[in-house]
């Protein structure tokens, strides 16, 4: 098998699943962690992947298909996106998925998923439409402070690796997810996302 | 150039002297005094600052003497402005600006924090780094990009360093803990399950901090010092991992006091081999705070900037370093 991609936490290698392309993603070991600790953590974060990967697509958020799920070697194989992540996108088409983008978080947090990993490199666009990917990290939540947590994270990332157009972007983000979650629980979520910037270490204290 | 740099945030005074030719810098001499606060206690700012006031002169005296310069030598002072605990800022803030007012020197205000990161490049030749910043006050994944440091991880709550020292402060150690730790966890490999928390490039420490008090309270502290330190570190590893998968960067530096942590090292520099990444990590006696991270930022400063009227060499006491601009 043709190793794709070695990524944070597992790897990625191009295979097949009748006849067509498919992606192993397989997360081994990591010799440096204790390893009770490793084989919990890769256990539970397979399980909650493959479950949610599956869960989303009932309220119309797309994701890769899940074929077969292996607990032994902690490995799923599913549909291959032969998209391109957003992060890797020009900058403008970057500012106006972002709108999309943030439909596409509120319909998860709506439907109580967070996904824990709101980074741009886990949106794949691929024929006009945007797939999340990586819900290794995704938590059942209704909880707004979850919520809140996962729209910090895509906020730092604009600001971080996006820095140029963070502004417009995340402009766009919360104009789609208020769109779907409604405007009072969107000032309730942008409050708390605020709330936790200022306990941050050496945050500017108003 | 030839520049001096006092450090004075929080439990360290110290004055460094570095000679500047080029790019490369020497460094002459880096006097340090510690403040040890007593057992089971933590940093109280009035005490540390006290500490501070009694120690300077003589530690300025000794680094001039060390270097075998006279303040008349001096082409610039620079003093950690920030971030850092008020009083103790105000000390170095203070030695600097008699020094410039009355030998007529420019002076320059440095954030401390990008103070561990440009004396980390210079003692270890990493070209263009992730950066691992990890010590009592900081606990951050940064890159280089459109002249600032972004942020790319971050503790939402505590840093490694409180989780170590407040820790090691309820089992009767005494600040920093660090080492202490380290010692007693060699003693166990027994794991106790803890609270792992990784959001994202982010990580929380808080939980994992009371949940290992109570291990130890119920347990072995052996065991509990051990299963802290592999829960911790696995948790920046992870966050590292994520960080240098998502930047592509293909060098890894830590910098900070909890880089002295041999078993922390040890993860990463194998999570870096598993990227192909390079590993750096500052040598022990230039992890902790010292004068010389100030000193040779004020120099690396003085490229493309005059020092700042006396009127605005003050300190801020919340200052985050992805917030400066940097243009040298």
């Amino acid at each position: 098998m043709k190793l794709l991609k070695r990524g944070a936490e597992s790897e990625i290698y191009q295979a097949t699943w009748n006849d067509s392309n498919a992606i192993l993603k397989i997360r081994t070991p990591k010799p440096y962690r204790n390893s009770t600790l490793d084989s919990r953590i890769r256990r539970h974060r397979t399980i909650r992947e493959a479950q949610m990967i599956s869960r989303v697509k009932s309220f119309g958020v797309p994701s890769p298909l899940v074929y077969f799920v292996n607990i032994g070697d902690s490995s799923i194989l599913m549909q291959e996106i032969p998209g391109t992540p957003v992060h890797d996108l020009p900058d403008s088409k970057i500012i106006k998925l972002s709108e999309d983008i943030g439909r596409l978080v509120a319909t998860l947090h709506k439907n109580g998923i967070m996904h824990g990993d709101l980074t741009t490199s886990n949106f794949i666009f691929y024929r006009d439409r945007i797939y999340i990917i990586d819900f290794g990290l995704s938590q059942n939540s209704i909880k707004p402070e979850d919520h809140a947590v996962d729209l910090r994270l895509i906020k730092e990332i604009l600001n971080s690796a996006h820095a140029q157009i963070m502004e417009s972007g995340w402009k766009n983000f919360l104009l789609g997810y208020k769109s779907i979650v409604g405007s009072s629980r969107h000032a309730q979520i942008l409050h708390l996302v605020s709330e936790i910037e200022g306990r941050g270490r050496y945050a500017t204290v108003v | 150039m030839l520049g001096l740099g006092i450090e004075s945030t929080a439990h360290t005074f110290s004055c460094a002297a570095i000679e500047k030719r080029g790019r490369k810098g020497r460094i002459l001499s880096d006097v340090r005094k510690i403040f040890r606060p007593d057992k089971g206690k933590g940093i109280h700012p009035r005490e540390a600052s006290r500490h501070h006031v009694e120690n300077s002169p003589a530690v300025l005296s000794q680094c001039l003497k060390e270097a075998g310069i006279s303040i008349k030598d001096l082409d610039l002072v620079s003093y950690a402005a920030g971030p850092g605990l008020g009083p103790c800022l105000r000390v170095g803030a203070v030695v600097a600006r008699s020094l410039a007012s009355f030998y007529k020197i420019p002076i320059y205000p440095v954030n401390h924090a990008i103070g561990h990161i440009e004396l980390g490049k210079l003692l270890t030749g990493a070209a263009n780094p992730l950066v691992l910043l990890v010590s009592g006050g900081h606990t951050m994944l940064l890159a280089f990009l459109n002249r600032q440091w972004r942020v790319f991880g971050e503790t939402l709550d505590i840093t490694l360093g409180q989780l170590l020292d407040q820790f090691g402060r309820s089992i009767g150690f005494a600040s920093p803990c660090g080492k202490n730790i380290e010692a007693l966890a060699l003693s166990s490999s027994r794991y106790v399950a803890l609270p792992y928390s990784v959001k994202g490039n982010d990580v929380s420490f808080s939980g994992l901090l009371s949940a290992t008090k109570s291990a130890a309270a119920k347990g072995n502290l052996a065991d509990a010092c051990y299963s802290l330190q592999e829960t911790a570190f696995a948790m920046i590893s992870e966050a590292v991992e994520r960080a240098l998968s998502f930047t592509g960067k293909k060098e890894l530096m830590i910098v900070g006091g909890v880089a002295a942590n041999k078993r922390l090292s040890a993860m990463l520099k194998e999570a870096c081999r598993r990227h192909g990444c390079n590993f750096f990590v500052v040598p022990i006696r230039y992890a902790g705070d010292c004068g010389s991270q100030i000193c040779w930022t004020g120099l690396l400063e003085s490229q493309v900037k005059p020092g700042v009227p006396i009127k605005d060499a003050f300190v801020t006491q919340s200052w985050r370093l992805d917030s400066v601009r940097v243009d040298y």
